[in-house]
């Protein structure tokens, strides 16, 4: 019981992660906390779904697809939203946010409906038993993409050029702007590989729980934010540790406190790390910079 | 200095989204007949005005809505066919919003400036609890196709309904499943809101004298995963759930269940009812059985007419909501035929209401304005409902 819980925590969790990657990789280099970002992984698995369903392309190229259209929307909300106030408060820049979420969600409500879709299945059910735990082949395909993703993540930012831009222009901007970089190329980047993940986690959960709805975004994006402050906003492993501690920690409470506490448990989770460790689990309080 | 200050402002504004999201923001569903425009022809000798009261934008809006197409096809139908001589009827439907608070205004709106003779509405129980007493004040006699709360109309003359109430079904459908069909081991999953929990209290009730409930586990409306509670039910080992919800979530739980490996039989309420419980469920749900009000598969000429003009003039399928309004509204105009159509006679036949022949089953109005009818059991076999009982 528990090991099988805790492999439904940990499908759950990749999913939060790879969510609570984008908004610390746009905290770590603008400081915003991108509430559209919840709509984008909703986006995507819009995408996804109508690849597969309406214009019956194979899943792996749906997938891909739906990552590329993601984060031209990521990009776009950027341009359109962010970066008109970016020499603005940041209190403007995060009312935009909302804003940007709110409005995407109702755009979406209004084309789309407020009906569920079906997002049918592109394996063949398959479940494995073993005495312990039971998983599906659905839930494998999840946790193998996340962690490939997660591990490419981290490649891109630790081996290449960009990925130093980025790390650099997270330090801080104006020095790395004064280096060469291009600052504006490595927003719109980080824009762009965020969205990708959030569309990517979007059409997995789609597949897994074969429905998608407008308001999809919401609550997994509410959770991802939670994962990120959790693991330390800013930080791209505070961001993975979170996300899977989360979903696991959501999944234990169902199990073994009360089911019907599960999402009020999540947000425990983001008020007790507040208060006692603001800086999250491997996040750390950088100075003000002047 | 000024980061921290920042950091608490966005904490305070995540706050202010999570108790918006919790509290509202639902979908908004438009149609070509919104608001309060007279919908019914309004020459003729004599009118009588029917009003109507539920949700037609909002998250609720589909019931509203299904509320409104079925009532409608009733008075069209009545003025087609001159039913009631010399008096023409006129529908004017108000929006709630699914908002108890806004319920309250249309009814005394309805009643105060539309002057209406007698309600269909409304449709959620809250509204239904709102407007009850200004009906009562307002000596209108009001007729709800929907609200199951229990006890709802008790304690008011004016106040009607026309709807299985949760107790009722839960509880034979438990009977059902133990006499009829010999199980003895349940569990339930049940959706934490009134219709969720009016069920499951029922259902374990009846289980619980009859035979044995080894899990019981809440979900929330718009959960997607229900992993954890379905491990925690395997473990117990049942022969049968009973998912006390509504469509989504049950196709869901089914297909989730089938993927670990629990192989159950699905019980369910007449929130199993709508063909997406198969678009979702697939597979996972052939099998599954369920109380419901009304089976539009019904091969009854009356139930038949009812699908086929629904059909055509809304371009979708009746679901129950819609069946028990067009019901809801056709008692109606058998009291104003059998009494006369002034509020005070309407009022007078709906109470004497026995053995009406509706296409949701034979219908009597027992002396607190609560509905007498047969619960259906309904079965999906090979991905369409069938009638068991």
């Amino acid at each position: 019981m528990f090991l099988q819980q805790l492999i439904n925590g940990l499908v759950l969790g990749s999913t939060y992660a790879l969510i609570a990657l984008g908004y610390t990789m746009v905290y770590g280099i603008i400081e915003l906390i991108n509430f559209a970002h919840g709509e984008i992984y909703m986006f995507g698995a819009f995408v996804g779904m109508y690849l597969v369903t309406v214009f019956k392309v194979p899943f792996v190229i749906a997938f891909l697809l739906a990552m590329v259209l993601a984060s031209l929307l990521g990009v776009t909300v950027e341009f359109l939203a962010y970066r008109p106030l970016r020499r603005s408060s940041r209190l403007a820049a995060l009312i935009s946010a909302i804003g940007a979420s709110i409005f995407l969600q109702n755009l979406a409500l209004l084309v789309m409906g407020p009906r569920p879709y079906t997002f049918p299945s592109p394996f063949t059910p398959k479940v494995y038993k073993t005495s312990l735990v039971t998983i599906s082949r659905v839930e494998i395909i999840i946790l193998v993409i996340s962690f490939l993703l997660m591990i490419g993540l981290t490649f891109l930012i630790q081996k290449t050029k960009i990925g130093k831009a980025m790390r650099a222009t997270a330090q801080d901007k104006d020095a790395a702007s004064l280096m060469g970089i291009n600052i504006d190329l490595v927003i719109t980047v980080t824009f762009a590989v965020g969205s990708a993940l959030g569309a990517a986690a979007g059409v997995m959960v789609g597949i897994y729980f074969r429905t998608v709805t407008p308001m999809m975004g919401l609550m997994p994006g509410l959770k991802g934010f939670v994962a990120a402050v959790l693991g330390g906003i800013g930080s791209i492993p505070g961001a993975m540790l979170g996300g899977l501690l989360l979903g696991i920690a959501e999944v234990m409470g169902a199990a073994y406190i009360s089911s019907q506490y599960r999402d009020a448990i999540a947000f425990a989770i983001l008020i007790i790390v507040l208060l006692f460790k603001p800086a999250g689990l491997i996040g750390r309080f950088m100075q003000e910079k002047v | 200095m000024y980061r921290k200050k920042f950091f608490w402002v966005t904490l305070l504004v995540f706050g202010l989204i999570l108790a918006m999201v919790t509290g509202c923001t639902q979908p908004e569903t438009t149609t070509p007949q919104d608001g309060d425009e007279p919908d019914g022809p309004v020459a003729g000798a004599d009118v009588v005005k029917v009003g109507m009261v539920g949700p037609l934008t909002g998250g609720a809006a589909t019931y509203g809505i299904s509320v409104r197409n079925g009532a409608q096809i009733a008075i069209d139908e009545a003025n087609e066919n001159e039913e009631i001589p010399g008096v023409t009827l006129e529908f004017i439907s108000e929006d709630t919003e699914g908002d108890w608070s806004k319920a309250a205004n249309a009814f005394s709106k309805l009643i105060e400036q539309n002057k209406v003779d007698v309600i269909v509405g409304a449709v959620l129980s809250s509204e239904t609890e709102a407007g009850g007493p200004i009906a009562m004040s307002g000596k209108v006699p009001t007729i709800s196709p929907s609200s199951t709360a229990t006890g709802l109309t008790i304690g008011n003359p004016y106040l009607f309904r026309n709807c299985l109430s949760d107790e009722v079904q839960a509880s034979q459908l438990a009977e059902y499943a133990n006499v009829e069909l010999g199980f003895e081991k349940f569990a339930i999953l049940y959706t934490n809101n009134d219709y969720g929990v009016a069920l499951k209290d029922a259902f374990e009730e009846t289980a619980k004298e009859l035979a044995e409930v080894v899990a019981v586990e809440a979900f929330m409306d718009n959960d997607e995963n229900f992993k954890p509670q379905l491990t925690s039910i395997q473990r117990k080992d049942p022969e049968a759930i009973f998912v006390a919800g509504y469509y989504t979530e049950a196709a869901k739980i089914a297909q989730q269940a089938l993927e670990q490996g629990l192989e159950v039989q699905f019980f369910g309420a007449d929130g199993f009812y709508s063909p997406v419980l198969m678009e979702i469920g697939q597979d996972a749900v052939e099998g599954a059985i369920f109380t419901a009000g009304f089976h539009s598969g019904d091969e009854s000429p009356v139930v038949q007419n009812f699908v086929n003009k629904y059909r055509q003039l809304f371009n979708e399928e009746p679901d129950m909501f819609a069946a028990q309004a067009y019901d809801a509204a056709r008692i109606v105009i058998e009291a104003m035929k059998s009494k006369g159509t002034s509020s005070e006679q309407i009022r007078e036949g709906l109470a004497e209401i026995k053995d009406f022949p509706g296409i949701t089953g034979n219908t009597s109005i027992d002396e607190e304005g609560d509905t007498l009818k047969d619960v259906l059991i309904l079965k999906v076999e090979d991905g369409v409902f069938q009638r068991l009982r």
